[in-house]
């Protein structure tokens, strides 16, 4: 097996000691992408994970331009490793009305997830939360609850059940 | 809270994250699990522009070189201090003489990995 695809235990995912409240945007104020995606970066910086925002953002940015990472149905994972962020972190948002995000299918992202880590040698994590994101968020049933979770406890709790299914 | 960056670190920085995009793109394991998860990776030609254009924006050559030369040995050429330890290689830098400066009027670098240092 490939380093980069260990296994989550059945009892813990890697996703779910990311889950913070302080990383948590339940409704973004933007309706456009690149505002959006700043609201995204400023999270970062309140819960003390960047000093350096506007740096961040154009690594987020700069990995946008390589290709979109709007996956379609809603779903948008804009992620980029940064010198200047101090751990691997997932802000996660979400937008009732959508943001338009230029995903092949054309619907507007509703759940957004950004994911920044550190540049190091080998870092399987990183592309274990990613799957673990893209995984959990497969089914619409699970898309519409994490939209309707009327708080961060209740959106945790779907997203950790939906990465251990 | 923001921060501003000295402009030879901001600028390597930049640098060693558009090195780091270039080399997840270039990693037939990385590009292949991210297109299999649905991001399309494409034009690294831009990139490559791209790091050229920062590279030009280094106006201490030497500086540059010592951050070309690091880059090729290490993921991470420029780190910051935390304390008194180098984050590279966490060896403890000299109380009197912390670092070896690797331009006079700009960055120092860790006496004991040859990393480039700064302070968060």
């Amino acid at each position: 097996m490939s380093s980069a695809t260990l296994p989550a235990t059945s009892r813990t995912t890697f996703l779910e000691e990311y889950l913070q409240p302080t990383l948590f945007i339940p409704e973004l104020q933007s309706k456009r992408k690149a505002p959006a995606m700043e609201e995204l970066v400023a999270q970062l910086a309140a819960a003390h994970r960047t000093r350096h925002p506007a740096r961040v953002l154009e690594a987020v940015l700069r990995r946008e331009s390589m290709g979109i990472t709007g996956l379609g149905k809603g779903i948008a994972v804009p992620h980029a490793r940064s010198t200047l962020v101090t751990e691997r972190t997932v802000v996660f948002a979400r937008s009732k009305k959508g943001i338009d995000y230029g995903a092949t299918d054309g619907k507007p992202a509703q759940l957004l997830f950004l994911l920044v880590a550190p540049p190091l040698e080998r870092d399987p994590v990183y592309l274990n939360l990613m799957a673990e994101i893209v995984g959990a968020v497969r089914l619409a049933r699970t898309r519409q609850r994490l939209l309707d979770a009327p708080d961060f406890k209740t959106f945790r709790r779907i997203l950790v059940e939906a990465t251990r299914d | 809270m923001t921060e501003a960056l000295t402009e030879p670190i901001d600028v390597l920085i930049q640098l060693q994250d558009l090195d780091c995009l270039i080399r997840d793109m270039r990693d037939p394991e990385m590009a292949s699990q991210q297109e299999r998860l649905g991001f399309a990776l494409e034009d690294i030609q831009a990139l490559e522009r791209t790091r050229e254009r920062l590279a030009g924006q280094v106006e201490n050559q030497r500086l540059l070189q010592i951050y070309e030369r690091m880059s090729r040995r290490f993921v991470r050429a420029i780190v910051p201090v935390e304390g008194r330890v180098c984050t590279g290689c966490r060896m403890s830098l000299p109380t009197s003489n912390p670092t070896r400066q690797a331009d006079a009027a700009t960055c120092d670098v860790c006496e004991n990995c040859g990393r480039i240092l700064y302070r968060r």
